[in-house]
């Protein structure tokens, strides 16, 4: 299906009729960083990188007829070799305006900065706060429903999108079939409230975990299922607001990932961020938690007695300790708007790690944002 | 008092910038009704259509002109880099076209007259008969 969506999409966008304007825009972020010595962070290190975070991206769009545009988005990401790649490609019908459909590869909703998290012109930080954006399931294949409309001051957005995604994540493969989402959004002139639920079947294949799997399976098959990551249901929930008084502003989200039968702990990541703006000027604090260290099949393991429950306690407890997360980064950021289409920032992040003290890490990144 | 020779001081700093009282205009066919939300809603992208359903042409200055300065600062409420920066989000979402800039009244007249769902603002000493002035606070 995945191919097909994007294949519609690019023929779609090159059979435009020959008197339709194409619009071509694109954005460029710069970004170089350096960890303090023998620290590493983000892909950081003591030298200096510029290729981590670094990305260029072309998008054309064109209308199609009255009702109908056609957006592909091409982006060379500097940690991927700048090898470019279709990060959207879709078609948008609208069907009245209020609401649009579109079908094809595009950003799945699940954030506030979700839509515009790559386009780092767009907001007040070096990179969004990784800890809660960075899921392998930011771009899905499949269609999305747009609804937006305005009672009194206020304007309300609703989408629904369903579909699939694969990607790589924790050294291995997930894949998510039956991938439903729905968000809800409220906004006045200065507030921003919105809120998000999804679902899916998902799928994560890694050489290591299979093979536990599979020990586990032949010694209680129950225990292997509940383990693994088997087309079980994941699910995601996520809130956030941001109060914006254009002189300052004030934003947090809140998001929880959780795959209940298997080994994955369940994820509590959130933010708060601040800033002000003063001329040219936007600097900004932000503090981001990372909670993701709960011990999975504890129970499950203990109900199976001995001696099953003492043999593999051990196998539980270093996976647990290879995949769990627990940590707080603070950072403060300036921003300074050089042209009406360039910025400039600098930010320095303290990564303090719960679970592994040696991880801690200071970072100091600065970055040249573009669009045109 | 301290405000005043701030005004003054800052008016000698960009004494190039004449202060520019602007008008909305768009196309003398154009039988929408417009208030100052909906000219707002309009110009930051969240409102794609006037309110006899046809879809707005947004036309602004470029931005290093002093009318757009204070276009986007009196209207928007928001300094010129905030307005882009809030455009390049809707058009890298599929969301919006980036408004057409133009380099001067005479060039924004001319294709507010050619296109009837064209929407701009211009100097009030420049207004023609080509436009029609759309009322706001």
């Amino acid at each position: 299906m995945k191919k097909t969506l994007i294949a519609a999409a690019l023929t779609a966008s090159v059979a435009l009729p020959a008197h339709a304007e194409i619009r071509i825009n694109g954005f460029a972020n710069l970004v170089g960083g350096v960890t303090s010595s023998d620290e590493t962070l983000y892909g950081y290190d003591e030298n200096f990188n510029f290729s981590q975070e670094s990305l260029f991206a072309l998008q054309a769009s064109g209308s199609i007829n009255e009702k109908m545009t056609a957006t592909v988005q091409i982006l060379a990401r500097g940690e991927n070799d700048y090898d470019p790649e279709f990060q959207w490609a879709y078609v948008t019908y609208r069907m009245t305006n209020n609401t649009s459909f579109s079908a094809g590869r595009f950003r799945l909703p699940l954030f506030k900065y979700s839509d515009s998290l790559d386009i780092g012109y767009s907001h007040h930080w070096v990179a969004v706060p990784q800890g809660v954006y960075d899921v392998p399931f930011n771009n899905i294949d499949g269609f999305r429903l747009d609804y937006a409309d305005y009672m009194g001051d206020w304007e309300i957005k609703l989408g629904a999108s369903v579909g699939t995604f694969e990607n790589e994540v924790g050294g291995g493969v997930i894949t998510g079939d039956n991938t439903y989402l729905v968000s809800a959004e409220i906004s006045n002139d200065w507030l921003n409230v919105r809120t998000v639920y999804g679902t899916s079947t998902t799928t994560f294949s890694e050489t290591q975990i299979d093979g536990l799997v599979g020990q586990f399976s032949a010694l209680s098959p129950a225990f292997g299922d509940f383990y693994a990551i088997n087309e079980d249901t994941a699910n995601f929930f996520g809130a956030g607001f941001n109060i914006d008084r254009y002189s300052w502003f004030l934003a947090g989200e809140f998001t929880r990932i959780e795959i209940p039968d298997s080994f994955s702990s369940t994820d509590d990541t959130a933010y708060l961020t601040a800033g002000f703006r003063a001329g040219k000027w936007t600097p900004s604090l932000t503090y981001s938690v990372f909670e993701g260290d709960e011990l999975k099949g504890s129970d499950e393991l203990a109900a199976l007695g001995e001696p099953l429950n003492s043999a593999l306690r051990p196998i539980i407890n270093a996976v647990n300790d290879r995949f769990a997360e627990n940590y707080q980064v603070a950072s403060a950021a300036i921003r300074y708007d050089y042209a009406a289409n360039f910025a400039i920032k600098v930010d320095v992040s303290k990564y303090t790690d719960d679970l592994v003290e040696e991880d801690d890490a200071t970072l100091v990144r600065f970055a040249i944002n573009y669009v045109f | 008092m301290k405000r005043i020779i701030g005004t003054v001081l800052f008016g000698a700093l960009f004494s190039s910038q004449v202060f520019a009282d602007y008008a909305v205009v768009v196309h003398p066919e154009n039988n929408a009704e417009f208030d100052t939300q909906l000219v707002k809603r309009i110009f930051l992208g969240r409102e794609t259509a006037f309110s006899n359903g046809e879809i707005a042409t947004v036309i602004t200055h470029s931005p290093d002109s002093a009318l757009r300065t204070e276009f986007d600062e009196g209207v928007l409420n928001r300094k010129t880099a905030a307005v882009n920066a809030y455009w390049s989000k809707l058009v890298f979402t599929g969301r919006g076209v980036m408004p057409t800039t133009v380099e001067s009244d005479a060039e924004m007249i001319e294709l507010i007259s050619e296109n009837k769902n064209a929407i701009g603002f211009i100097d009030t000493s420049s207004v023609t008969s080509d436009v029609k002035v759309v009322k706001i606070d």
